[in-house]
């Protein structure tokens, strides 16, 4: 018990000194997580409304697809992006293995089926009378994309937050496809790994709390948006 | 003409829900489409309202055939608005909404105003045009929603149930606007009613359909 308080006064410590290799890993995960998730963003959204509002042949196979991909531990989608990218593979030249872009990939083929599938959720429940509305009076199918968007809009933020929760908080994709080098590739969990076998705990917690705050932190102003745009608040 | 059918005919999941022989509808005229749940009047009006294509048969607007290409689609609706049973009012401000179909035609801002204020004036909800769309209750509603269609003056306004689920209060203010926009703007509209009364006192003709076909026209300034 006294080595969890001791890490954590010490850990608080080491966050309000801003200590430089502190805010390197966090600025790393930060950068790292948040372009995964504007990149499975741009791409999972889209076709998360063109799932949701065609009914073509196979669409549930393509859901039951998704919803397997959701499960998929992250050490698999890190072996077999290695499997692309180590300097022997299909892709080896472009010197991508240990990189942060390396990481971003692997990041982005995890949480791309879960803002998609929670993107097809969120606009499943929207009722279909606001697509027909915006036809009636005259919009083009974009402008009818828009609406639906518009009205799923607490959905799909939620799904992009779930994305952002589930790669900032993955190790195997940025272990293995980063290497963990210092300064370059090492995010928070890994850096909290390496840290745990080292049996340094201060910065582990020192990180684990960081980790905590910023979720929390996006979550709160999530809510905040949510609140004040209306009635959709909780 | 504004609308001939012919043939035209409604399948859905293998059962037919509109079969009609031949159907002519007028310019600048008020119709009523009587009949009693299921017999056809809303998906008739899902299909004069571009927004549903029929199984088999032919329907054309204003002397064209209708070919359901996106491009033509877009055209046509762009002069016919169908106001739903439960109108659906877009999450927002009262004035948002109105602004809708003006704002999607690419209409100027400046131009835009002066014709939501007119359409929030003929339905009497001027005072709520900064009110939350969803706060409103359903008499309100299904104002906002009229005057969200008037708003873009489309040549043929169908109404689906407009004074269903409203008080008398609101079922008179909307009959008279109906009214009142045929009259002043020489908007042709189609209504679909459970009320034979409210046919009679509106309509130039009532269309009674029974099991998807039309049983009966009455004219209704002769009769």
């Amino acid at each position: 018990m006294s080595l969890l308080l001791d890490s954590l006064q010490s850990a608080v410590l080491l966050l309000f000194s801003m200590d430089p290799e502190l805010l390197n890993i966090v600025g790393v995960s930060l950068k790292v997580s948040g372009t995964s998730t504007l990149i499975a963003s741009m791409a999972g959204i889209p076709c998360g409304f063109i799932i949701a509002h065609s009914g073509f042949y196979g669409k549930r196979l393509v859901l039951t697809c998704l919803n397997t991909l959701l499960a998929m531990p992250t050490v698999v989608i890190g072996l077999l992006v290695y499997a692309f990218i180590s300097r022997r593979a299909l892709f080896g030249e472009l010197g991508l293995l240990y990189t942060q872009k390396a990481m971003v990939i692997g990041q982005v083929i995890l949480i791309m089926p879960l803002v998609t599938s929670l993107t097809i959720a969120a606009i499943s429940r929207i009722d279909d009378r606001y697509r027909k509305t915006a036809l009636t009076l005259g919009a083009t199918p974009l402008q009818m994309a828009l609406v639906i968007v518009h009205e799923a809009r607490y959905g799909i933020g939620a799904a992009v937050i779930a994305a952002f929760g589930r790669v900032i908080a993955e190790v195997g994709i940025s272990m293995m496809l980063g290497g963990n080098a210092k300064g370059f590739t090492r995010t928070m969990t890994t850096a909290m790994a390496l840290e745990y076998d080292k049996g340094e705990f201060v910065l582990a917690v020192a990180l684990g709390l960081t980790l905590m705050t910023i979720a929390f932190g996006v979550n709160m102003l999530f809510h905040f948006f949510q609140g004040k745009t209306g009635i959709d608040a909780l | 003409m504004l609308y001939n059918a012919t043939e035209l005919t409604r399948t859905f999941k293998g059962r037919r829900v509109l079969n009609l022989k031949h159907l002519e509808i007028r310019h600048r005229k008020i119709y009523g489409l009587i009949g009693p749940n299921g017999a056809g009047k809303t998906t008739l009006l899902n299909l004069l309202a571009f927004l549903d294509r029929p199984t088999t048969g032919r329907l054309r607007f204003q002397g064209r055939d209708v070919e359901y290409t996106k491009q033509q689609l877009l055209e046509l609706r762009r002069q016919v608005v169908l106001v739903d049973q439960y109108p659906i009012l877009f999450t927002g401000s009262v004035w948002k909404n109105v602004e809708f179909g003006l704002k999607v035609r690419g209409i100027s801002k400046k131009k835009r105003s002066p014709r939501i204020e007119q359409a929030l004036e003929l339905v009497g909800m001027e005072e709520f045009r900064q009110a939350e769309a969803h706060r409103l209750s359903g008499g309100e509603t299904k104002r906002v929603a009229l005057a969200r269609a008037l708003a873009i003056q489309p040549e043929v306004l169908l109404c689906d149930e407009p004074t269903a689920n409203v008080d008398e209060e609101n079922q008179e203010i909307i009959l008279k606007l109906l009214q009142r926009i045929n009259s002043e703007q020489q908007t042709s509209i189609i209504l679909a009613t459970h009320y034979l009364a409210h046919s009679r006192r509106l309509a130039d003709y009532t269309l009674s359909l029974e099991h998807g076909t039309i049983s009966s026209q009455v004219d209704e300034k002769i009769s």
